[in-house]
């Protein structure tokens, strides 16, 4: 068999653990990348000799042929990207934010779907063993109908006076907290529950960032009567690494979990999955799924290898898609009416 | 190769680390705020004989290390064991500012990372972002600093840092490491890698060996990748002349009960095993187990 051909585009810090993570996969063949930065271009041009490098990323996509293309560049620059991947009909895994245009988002997964197209957005909490497993239980009934949720996620990334000068400082290029890290918090909402019908009260802080915010909080609504909060802080100096914590509340018990772990509360035992009434823990210890090649957590490698998966048949059923990126999208654009 | 220590006592307790419940890292966090506390631990654990200490180049082990430079004559005969670099510390520079001006910072500027003014006769800006061997050189005499003057046995390469490297397949980064280590430290070169099976292949393939290699090992298969069945196939064949090996993780971050999970290990060909603790009991416990299986 012939091996699939990937290109990556963007060889910032998620290009560069991508490019690791599935480069020692057996049925790939990274044949091209593409950054505008001088410093990463020229190191990879010294030891990757049978590589293509590019500049520009529409030089990658027709000269190079990829089979798929991993793009992590700046968000604004996803939606051209996409547009001409399926052109070319190629499979495309993008980094979240999925685009910075609610628009484009709907538009993009049409295009991708009506051409047969893999399409995965890096939605990586999708593929946490702890999050996965609470997946498995919500939709086994564990803790009945869900009436309450509250997401939040923290990070100490941003602690220091931002100028805005670099892409990460400005909406109009997917910077702000809004963008890049609660739409972490959202999509994991959206992957338990669904796609929501409204938003409501969002309020912003900024602390350190000149032109975007640093704290987002706001409430969701679905249709039948499930509601609940999102409260994102990436000037925590508190958390040594970024956190996703979660809390469901349902008519038979409740869940409390974050990527390492989870307590559940159930009214009555439930012998199916061995809880008893009361409080359960389960550790990732109980629940991880092992990966073939592990750089930054097993979700990372199980993203990409599912991503290839679709591609080559081994699977069908999609998990982050771009249509559930544009439900996260969805939300991302409500709440910056607000604002 | 010179032996490794049987039992090498790590440091992931005193800074905030569990990898399985975030929680306990706080209570951890909050107990070993005061380091005189993790200086208690480190008197019960010479005390009870162990000689072999491994500890993270992060910013507290900066103190730690100034600690047991003071105090050589209290502690004549200790062996460390050091993981670089601490990968947080720029993970965190890197989301904020982006890869280019976390290096300029991370190499021109005199910032609490490292204070590289004055190491940098190596080159300028321009030239180092051209050979990452040399701006890797620069980056293990940064992180190097805060140990010098101590007697460091091995230097690893932190797993994060291993296993990235590692998927690009570049043989030359290996080398260089390995001779640098070797050369201008006079330590063992030593890896921590999560795919243990993957790294052991492919040093092998490279042809670079009297190296100490140090992974996940445990009986549920934790942290250990592609699985727990390749672990031990490529353990059971292991030359220990060539890569002495060290297992970590050996109770899953407490999913395994300590009798059970050292049980699992014995006659397993392993060299050496690091491990935390915070109490007097626990640190007896765990070496006469280690003891009774190793």
């Amino acid at each position: 068999m012939n091996k699939l051909k990937i290109g990556i585009i963007g060889m910032g810090r998620m290009g560069i653990t991508h490019y690791s993570i599935i480069n020692p996969h057996p049925d790939i063949e990274i044949i091209s990348v593409a950054d505008t930065t001088n410093v990463v271009v020229s190191i990879l041009k010294k030891y990757l000799k049978n590589i293509e490098i590019y500049k520009d990323y529409r030089e990658l996509i027709i000269k190079s042929k990829p089979d798929a293309i991993i793009v992590c560049t700046p968000p604004d620059l996803h939606s051209p990207i996409l547009e001409l991947a399926a052109e070319h009909n190629i499979h495309t895994f993008v980094e979240k934010p999925y685009t910075v245009c609610y628009e484009d988002s709907i538009r993009l997964s049409k295009l991708f779907e009506s051409k047969n197209l893999i399409n995965q957005v890096g939605y990586v909490n999708r593929f946490n063993d702890v999050f996965h497993y609470v997946k498995e239980i919500i939709d086994d009934g564990v803790i009945g109908d869900v009436i309450r949720f509250k997401s939040e996620m923290f990070s100490n990334t941003i602690t220091s006076k931002d100028e805005g000068k670099g892409w990460r400082g400005k909406h109009e290029s997917g910077g702000g907290v809004i963008f890049e890290m609660a739409s972490h918090a959202i999509d994991l909402i959206n992957f338990l529950l669904g796609k929501p019908i409204k938003v409501s009260g969002t309020s912003i802080n900024k602390i350190f960032s000149k032109n975007v915010e640093d704290i987002v909080s706001s409430t969701i609504f679905y249709n039948n009567g499930i509601n609940g909060t999102i409260y994102v802080n990436w000037s925590d100096t508190s958390y040594r690494k970024p956190t996703n914590k979660i809390e469901l509340f349902g008519s038979k018990g409740k869940i409390l979990a974050d990527q390492h772990s989870l307590k559940i509360f159930l009214n009555e035992a439930n012998t199916k999955y061995n809880y008893i009434n009361g409080w359960n823990t389960v550790y990732i210890t109980d629940v991880f799924r092992s990966v073939p090649f592990y750089v930054r957590g097993n979700e990372f490698t199980g993203q990409l290898y599912h991503f290839i998966d679709l591609i080559l048949g081994k699977k069908n059923n999609s998990i982050s898609s771009f249509n559930d990126g544009a439900d996260t999208q969805f939300v991302i654009n409500e709440m910056f009416k607000e604002i | 190769m010179q032996k490794i220590d049987k039992i090498v006592f790590g440091d992931n307790q005193f800074f905030g680390i569990n990898h399985m419940s975030q929680e306990k890292a706080q209570q951890l966090t909050e107990k070993f705020h005061d380091i005189n506390n993790i200086y208690k631990v480190y008197n019960l654990v010479y005390d009870n004989g162990i000689k072999a200490f491994f500890l993270n180049s992060n910013d507290r082990a900066i103190e730690i290390c100034n600690h047991f430079k003071d105090n050589n004559k209290k502690f004549p005969d200790i062996s460390f064991y050091v993981s670089i670099p601490y990968p947080y510390k720029y993970a965190n520079m890197v989301a904020e500012k982006g890869i280019v001006s976390s290096m300029n910072d991370i190499l021109f500027k005199n910032n609490t990372i490292g204070g590289a003014v004055g190491m940098i006769a190596k080159g300028s800006m321009s030239v180092i972002s051209k050979d990452a061997i040399k701006l890797m050189q620069i980056l293990i005499d940064l992180e190097m600093k805060m140990f010098s003057g101590l007697n460091v046995k091995v230097i690893f390469l932190q797993n994060i840092i291993t296993d990235l490297i590692l998927g690009y397949n570049i043989k030359e980064v290996f080398e260089e490491y390995y001779n640098y280590v070797k050369k201008k430290y006079n330590s063992i070169p030593g890896l921590i890698t999560q795919n243990l099976p993957y790294t052991l292949n492919k040093m092998k393939e490279w042809g670079i060996k009297d190296m100490v290699i140090c992974s996940s090992f445990n009986k549920i298969g934790y942290l250990m990748s592609p699985d727990i069945n390749s672990y031990l196939d490529v353990i059971k064949s292991n030359n220990k002349n060539d890569y002495q090996l060290m297992a970590m993780s050996t109770l899953a971050s407490g999913a395994i009960k300590p009798d059970e999970a050292y049980q699992f290990l014995e006659n397993k060909n392993i060299q050496s095993i690091v491990f935390g603790a915070s109490s007097k009991n626990h640190i007896e416990d765990t070496k006469q187990l280690i003891e009774k299986y190793i």
